[in-house]
């Protein structure tokens, strides 16, 4: 026999070959995408084509579904790693002028001397997500509910934009370094908390969670506690209420002090 | 006997026996994946009939797995059904409740990167893959808390993904779901 | 006859250089999430490690050591100089590169997504492309096998091609075609990404992608072993190979379905649909039949080596066997790993099982004992046989030799056990640390324990490895004689056409890859909204 003879069914081991790899085909697909799906008592199709349809993975949107009514406010962001990622420059400086009225708390160059949050060099998708949610209440504060309230989109992005631009500075009350605690470090696994660094920018970013060193104690600790109790709740699909419920309050206090106490420039440079 | 005969017929044994042993071989084979089919229907252990998707970005603002009906509802036939995401690094619900000997259904998925659910001490394991929706089947035999790490690799923060499944009795169950609503045991 | 004795040389040496590196990460990962170990002030220090240690272990050294292997088995078996010599080199220097290339992101903590890719997760750009390149380097060693192969057929028409070439051919094939896989996820989806083209993926089609390439990359990874089984063991211990028809059979198993079963590491998966996974699952149960041949075969080779030296009586010929021999000792090691690894395997293949260890230490302890142990053991006695040939200088430390072998087979025991064990108890897989203070995982600390230690003994096995080769360039000169590979009882005048060549077999591959892979790929490809967006990580 020769080579030219090898794809033909005069070669045994092509009908061989062939014959039993179809064979075992048949009878698996058979079993798989008819005899399986309707062997499954629990699963109901409407004909045989739907089993097949279904058992070849043909993909199908979820059915809706009657969903309890939510009494308050909810996130509606929607954050992805391109939220607001390439800032033109008329952007920052629409911002810069917007921010004129957010300097009395978090100051002109973006570090509070108070306890509100410094945004100097935040990340934007940050300032995005919380001014959106004060926006529609999914985040209430007395001071920051009204100047969110009028924002347009485009007034959000700008402003978002605006402070990633700005450098980070330290703390208008730097506090000595204080040691890492165990709980920014390693987190507490069996408890389900990630050390703060994976999402809050040592480690790495998770989009919308800020970086927090310099922030003040006192708001990082009230924040927690605002997590911990459901307080505060436009954290999406609960990520942060999930870890804040799980830390004691000395983690709480431990955590809020050390980050006050760290200097902003050791957050990682933005990429 | 010559030498070309006794070559030919030890050719022919070692063919024989050979060929014994392929077909001990194939018999191995068909038995085990007969075994596995059998399993599967019996102990209703199947992989998820249907393939479903939904955009992981949006999971928060409509459909099945809005925050409010996440976590565990008694069916009106009984069963139960689970609703659970998996994000960085968190399950939401962070501690799903369910009552034993009770059949339940678990559906969940993943809000950013791929997840996975596993039970320890039980058969229930799936992964979260973000953009599809994940169904499992699930009966636990026996009241108690049991662990619920994220078993695939979802960036640097997964060593710190574990959740938690209390298995509480029927009444227990039945009392809670009275109140209405979506259950769970955070905070307990 | 071995000319280019450096080309294969630069090859092992690379291979086992870059091996030692990984081995060495590999230890300290198993000791920094043990009990013994203090937990690490930054997790991403360990999936940096992690990424490391898979990218080299999987993609590099295993790939270095078949080109290495299998130029010299193309030298050796057809006794033909290599063809191609500069292209064989360009690829090497692609390996290099790609290797480099694709290491610098990872130690920069740029690239910690595993060897798995994962996405919607997405590293660096130069970590993709550099193991684009470490492939494309590898592609080119299957060209030149394929042509090396060709011109000798030419040559000799009609005669039996070697056993040796006909398996390292086959093997060659296997790679070209499940490395396509991964490289359709490379090209098609990550690079686009991580390049800053688009910024959505399908993590779905990503995962079914990348099952193409994830198991029959494993029977690539063996390849090399079983040549050794059937090809050097019989001849080194002074036997003859059983059947030379079966070997090919066995072979060719492999080339036709190590390839379409990779959906049953998606057993788990929601983008699957059921009846693809059963069809997988089906095929993944005829893959055990290749292995199964195989160790009849090689058991009966053994046996006629033992009956030769005058082993009698039903079992009393194991004792007739030359155990001082290395590789006796290695095919002993090696089948034993292969037969607790394969019993775990077809734990893995079904469904069911499937379940309940899916994704936890069970899988790590798996396919360390088959590939760190089954075969990787053997590429130990593949270049402790092959190096006076390629140095023309004598292995002196036989001694140190079998200590090296016990100490990896033992490491392997202690390592991956108690691995599997932990695993049973439903230990995920790919964490940083664990909390072994809590209760709840409590009882899995003195496993994890038994790895650690375990890995430690596998780090010494690895150096005296690196050492006895180191100095078996220094050795004293001697002349090795010709390369030769074992002959069969009936060795063989003419084979089947069939037997003789790969066209067949290939188009069966690649027709069963179509029936079971096309349809699921098309269809998470052509359905809308089933693309997320990326996670960059390290992205500050």
């Amino acid at each position: 026999m020769s080579t030219r003879d090898l794809f033909t069914f005069s070669n045994r081991h092509f009908t061989i070959g062939v014959g039993i790899t179809a064979a075992i085909l048949v009878v698996t697909a058979i079993a798989g995408f008819v005899v399986l799906p309707f062997a499954q008592p629990w699963v109901r199709f409407a004909n045989v084509w739907d089993a097949i349809c279904s058992a070849a993975g043909v993909a199908q949107r979820a059915a809706n579904v009657t969903t309890p009514d939510q009494p308050k406010r909810l996130s509606e962001v929607v954050l992805t790693s391109r939220t607001l990622s390439r800032p033109s420059q008329e952007a920052i400086g629409r911002g810069a002028t917007l921010a004129q009225r957010c300097a009395i708390c978090h100051g002109p160059t973006g570090i509070s001397r108070a306890d509100s949050p410094n945004l100097a060099g935040q990340y934007a998708a940050v300032i995005y997500k919380e001014l959106h949610d004060f926006r529609s209440g999914a985040r209430a504060n007395a001071v920051m509910s009204p100047f969110a309230v009028n924002l347009t989109d485009e007034e959000i992005a700008d402003l978002s934009n605006y402070y990633a631009y700005l450098p980070r500075l330290p703390a208008y009350h730097p506090t000595p370094q204080l040691p890492k605690p165990n709980i920014v470090i390693y987190g507490a696994p069996m408890r389900g908390i990630a050390p703060c660094g994976s999402c809050h920018g040592s480690l790495d970013n998770k989009t919308g969670s800020p970086w927090l060193e310099g922030q003040s104690e006192a708001y990082m600790k009230a924040q927690l506690q605002a997590f911990a109790s459901s307080e505060r709740r436009n954290d999406i699909s609960q990520q942060m209420r999930n870890i804040a419920r799980a830390m004691t309050s000395q983690e709480i206090e431990a955590a809020a002090a050390y980050y006050a106490s760290q200097p902003p420039d050791i957050v990682k440079a933005v990429d | 006997m010559s030498a070309e005969q006794a070559h030919g017929s030890s050719v022919e044994v070692a063919a024989r026996v050979e060929r014994r042993w392929a077909t001990i071989a194939v018999i191995i084979i068909v038995a085990m994946a007969l075994l596995a089919a059998f399993a599967g229907i019996h102990r209703a252990t199947m992989p998820q009939p249907r393939v479903e998707i939904t955009d992981p970005s949006r999971i928060h603002l409509s459909g099945e797995f809005v925050e409010s009906n996440l976590g565990s509802v008694l069916e009106a036939n009984g069963n139960v059904t689970v609703r659970a995401i998996g994000q960085q690094y968190s399950f939401t619900p962070a501690c799903i409740v369910v009552p034993v000997d009770t059949p339940i259904t678990l559906r969940a998925t993943s809000a950013d990167v791929v997840h996975g659910i596993l039970i320890q001490g039980t058969n229930v394991n799936t992964m979260l893959v973000p953009g599809y929706i994940s169904e499992q089947l699930m009966r636990f035999a026996r009241t108690g808390d049991y662990l619920m790490p994220c078993q695939e690799f979802c960036s640097f923060g997964h060593e710190g993904m574990w959740g938690k499944v209390k298995v509480v009795d029927k009444t227990d169950f039945a009392n809670r779901a009275k109140a209405g609503g979506r259950l769970s045991c955070v905070g307990q | 006859m071995l000319v280019n004795r450096k080309l294969i040389l630069a090859h092992f040496w690379l291979a086992f250089a870059v091996f030692g590196i990984a081995l060495t990460l590999g230890a300290w990962q198993m000791f920094i999430r043990s009990p013994i170990g203090t937990w690490l002030s930054n997790p991403e220090l360990y999936y940096r490690s992690l990424t490391a240690h898979g990218t080299v272990m999987g993609y590099v050294f295993p790939t270095l050591v078949a080109m290495g292997f299998g130029y010299a088995i193309s030298e050796s078996a057809l006794e033909q100089r290599l063809i191609g010599v500069r292209w064989a080199w360009t690829g090497f220097w692609l390996i290099v590169i790609g290797s480099v290339m694709a290491v610098i992101p990872i130690a920069l903590g740029r690239a910690s997504v595993l060897y798995t890719f994962y996405p919607p997760l997405i590293g660096n750009l130069f970590y993709y492309l550099g193991v684009v390149l470490v492939v494309v380097g590898s592609w080119i060693w299957v060209a030149l096998m394929s042509i090396n192969l060709r011109v000798w057929r030419k040559a000799h028409p009609g005669a039996a091609v070697p056993l040796a070439m006909f398996a390292n051919v086959a093997g060659s094939y296997l790679w070209a075609w499940t490395a396509v896989g991964a490289a359709l996820e490379l090209l098609l989806q990550i690079i686009p990404v991580a390049a800053g083209l688009k910024n959505t993926i399908d993590a779905g089609l990503a995962r079914v992608f990348f099952s193409w390439t994830l198991h029959a990359i494993v029977y690539f990874w063996l390849m090399p072993t079983y040549i050794a089984y059937y090809t050097i063991v019989p001849r080194a211990i002074g036997g003859r190979v059983y059947s030379d028809t079966m070997a090919r059979i066995s072979f060719i198993l492999f080339l036709v379905v190590a390839m379409p079963i990779g959906m049953h590491h998606t057993f788990a998966d929601p983008q699957v649909g059921a009846g693809f996974k059963f069809i997988h699952s089906a095929f993944t149960a005829l893959v055990a039949l290749p292995t199964l041949l195989t160790v009849f075969t090689i058991c009966a080779s053994v046996e006629i080596a033992a009956r030769l030296r005058g082993g009698r009586g039903l079992f009393g010929w194991i004792g007739a066997l030359p155990w001082d021999n290395p590789m006796m000792l290695a095919l002993a090691f090696s089948f034993i790993m292969l037969g607790f690894g394969g019993a775990g395997g077809l734990i893995n293949m079904s469904y069911q099982l499937d379940a309940s260890i899916h994704n936890t230490q069970w899988i790590t302890g798996h396919f360390h004992l088959i590939f760190g142990g089954a075969i990787v053991i053997m590429y130990f006695a593949i270049a402790y046989d092959l190096w006076p040939h390629l140095t023309g200088r004598e292995l002196i430390d036989i001694r140190l030799i079998r200590t090296q072998l016990w100490l990896w087979f033992i490491g392997m025991i202690v390592t991956t056990f108690p691995w599997h064990w932990v695993g049973i108890l439903g230990m995920p897989r790919r964490m940083a640390y664990f909390d072994f203070g809590d209760p709840a995982i409590a009882p899995q600390a003195l496993s994890v324990t038994f790895s650690a230690i375990g890995g430690f003994v596998l780090l010494a096995s690895g150096i005296m490895f690196i050492v006895i080769l180191a100095r078996g360039m220094r050795a004293p000169q001697i002349d090795a004689g010709a390369y030769r590979f074992a002959l069969a009882v009936h060795q063989p005048t003419t084979v089947p056409v069939a037997l003789n060549t790969h066209a067949l077999w290939v188009a069966l591959m690649i027709a069963l890859t179509i029936t079971n892979y096309g349809y699921p790929i098309l269809n998470l490809a052509t359905t809308a909204g089933t693309s997320v967006p990326a996670v960059y990580v390290g992205a500050q």
